[in-house]
């Protein structure tokens, strides 16, 4: 059976092969290019951490050239799973439909569950392979330029967490499997393509919006009223405000931060004693460390890894059954 | 009970509704062991109904159905069973070679000797894609990728439709042939009455979805003396069929 399927997804695999060697071979030289613009500027030391010697000329020079390209490559590892999921799951039943070749493949002696398990994991496992290997190419590019690309915004930023980790591989699995039951189901390979590109988009957007309450977020306090928020760049903020006296979420603190009439003979205003006065006393910012991404790459994974294996189910039960 | 018994096909007030209407109803019929079976009738009297219920490809409604004591189901079909459709349905982009590759993979009992000498006599090119096959050609690797499963019930659904007169001939000779020798049971579905004279030795006859005639030939020309043939019986038949 596994000849069969291999020989069936020949073409499919040599365009992803050959779209992985040509991207991987255009992100090794652009790699290679800007390693060199880092030493020509002087910058190395930058890319570690930035320091007060980094804002310099160089520095912007570089990032007007690079941070784009860095940027278009973490969105090419999000649209990646997208492709897998509508050239490579959609057609895979729907095709068959369209062509009248299940009809061929249900009187065949082998089960139509074991047709479609081997169709499942010979299509399966290259674009998974293929997707996990672009993705480490790629970041081993955004490494190069570390904190003067785009993974000085920390790990929860979208384009860098959801290109990072198990994601990609979960979405793919998900708009994979997906393509399949959506074949399965209508049989018609476009309405197919269609369906998983817009689901596929949709339940990712709706997910990436509510990813941030599946873990319990890490509560910062300060006592620093009117300074800047006490959480650097990096940790996911999910919420923020001020604490009462005892230590309880303010609900709406508006009316306690208006200060009109309360400067002083110079005509300034101590924000910090205002605010006080009307009864805030700390600031609190709830986050989800920098530690935690993993735990929130799991997190989101296992969700998406859920919905393939409904999708699976559904697909066993499309093709099993009988007109 | 041993497999031997089992008839190849046994239907019970078997039915089958679609939603524009009943296709096959109350069909009662046994399917007889090592008989070439013409199954006859005008468009739409359920015969390809029928052969998808015996592959499992169609769900009955009501009453049952056993191919060789087994109940049909959506898991596969019968590996005693061989299917070929008018469709003809084989992968375009494969050769004839990767062709019987295929059937090798996808039947344990497959016979590769045999399904290659099939395809040697037809003369067809075993480097072709299928896709660029004429129409006889594709019918006879279609039929060597039925016969090399080695099936005990060959059913054939207007395999001969898309066909010259001389391909036509050739396939049914090969087909009456090869399955006269291993004794394998054929059902065999046509419009053309006259191709089915000399081949078939047991008619079933649909008419609007139910049994109108069913029986050994030689019988049933004896029961109806008035027709001196096949054809004659059957044509008759789907005539008061019709009008009834």
């Amino acid at each position: 059976m596994t000849w069969i399927v291999w020989r069936q997804q020949r073409p499919v695999f040599i365009t992803l092969v050959a779209g992985l060697v040509v991207s991987v071979a255009v992100i090794l030289m652009w790699r290679a290019g800007m390693a060199g613009d880092l030493r020509a500027g002087n910058l190395e030391a930058c890319v570690e951490k930035i320091f007060d010697g980094c804002g310099g000329k160089a520095a912007d020079e570089f990032q007007d050239v690079w941070f784009d390209r860095l940027h278009a490559a973490q969105g090419t590892v999000l649209a990646a799973p997208a492709l897998i999921g509508v050239f490579v799951g959609a057609p895979l039943f729907a095709r068959e439909y369209e062509q009248g070749t299940h009809a061929l493949a249900f009187t065949q002696s082998v089960s139509r569950t074991r047709w479609m398990a081997a169709k499942f994991a010979v299509a399966a496992l290259p674009a998974l392979v293929v997707v996990l290997v672009y993705q480490f190419v790629v970041h081993s590019w955004l490494d190069v330029a570390g904190d003067l690309g785009p993974l000085a915004t920390g790990p929860f930023y979208f384009t860098t967490f959801d290109a990072q980790g198990v994601s990609p591989v979960a979405y793919t699995l998900f708009a994979y499997t997906l393509g399949m039951v959506a074949g399965a189901l209508f049989k018609r390979t476009l309405v197919a393509m269609t369906l998983t590109l817009g689901l596929f988009i949709a339940a990712r957007i709706a997910l990436s919006g509510v990813r941030e309450f599946m873990i319990t977020p890490t509560r910062v306090l300060s006592d620093d009223l009117d300074g800047r928020s006490p959480v650097e760049r990096g940790p996911l903020v999910v919420e923020s405000g001020f604490l009462d006296a005892r230590g309880a979420v303010v609900a709406d603190p508006t009316p306690m931060m208006n200060c009109a009439g309360r400067n002083d003979a110079q005509g300034i205003t101590d924000f910090e004693v205002c605010y006080r006065e009307n009864g805030l006393a700390q600031r609190f910012t709830d986050v989800i460390p920098v530690e935690q991404a993993t735990t929130l790459h799991l997190l989101e994974a296992s969700v998406f890894a859920g919905f393939a294996v409904l999708f699976v189910l559904g697909t066993v039960w499309a093709v099993r059954r009988q007109v | 009970m041993s497999q031997r018994e089992h008839p190849p096909v046994l239907a019970e007030e078997l039915g089958k509704r679609y939603s524009r209407g009943w296709a096959l109803r109350d069909c009662t019929l046994e399917v007889p062991a090592g008989r070439i079976v013409a199954l006859v009738g005008p468009n739409g009297a359920g015969k390809s109904t029928l052969m998808g219920m015996i592959t499992g490809l169609l769900r009955p409604t009501t009453g049952r159905i056993s191919v060789f004591g087994d109940e049909p189901s959506g898991g596969g079909m019968h590996r005693s069973v061989a299917f070929l459709t008018q469709a003809k349905p084989l992968y375009p982009q494969f050769t004839v070679t990767e062709t019987l590759r295929y059937g090798r993979n996808a039947n344990p009992g497959w016979d590769q000797a045999y399904a290659e000498e099939l395809v040697e006599k037809a003369q067809v090119p075993f480097a072709a894609r299928v896709g660029t096959l004429s129409g006889g050609q594709r019918t006879r690797v279609a039929l060597a990728l039925a016969l090399g499963k080695r099936p005990r019930l060959l059913m054939l659904d207007e395999p001969l439709a898309d066909l010259d007169p001389l391909a036509r001939e050739t396939v049914l000779r090969t087909l009456v042939r090869e399955c006269r020798t291993q004794g394998i049971t054929v059902l065999l579905s046509s419009h053309v009455l006259a191709e089915l004279e000399d081949v078939c030795d047991h008619l079933v006859l649909l008419t609007e979805g139910r049994v109108r005639l069913a029986g050994d030939v030689s019988e049933l020309l004896r029961a109806y003396p008035e027709h001196r043939t096949l054809s004659q019986l059957a044509l008759a038949h789907m005539r008061m069929g019709v009008a009834a």
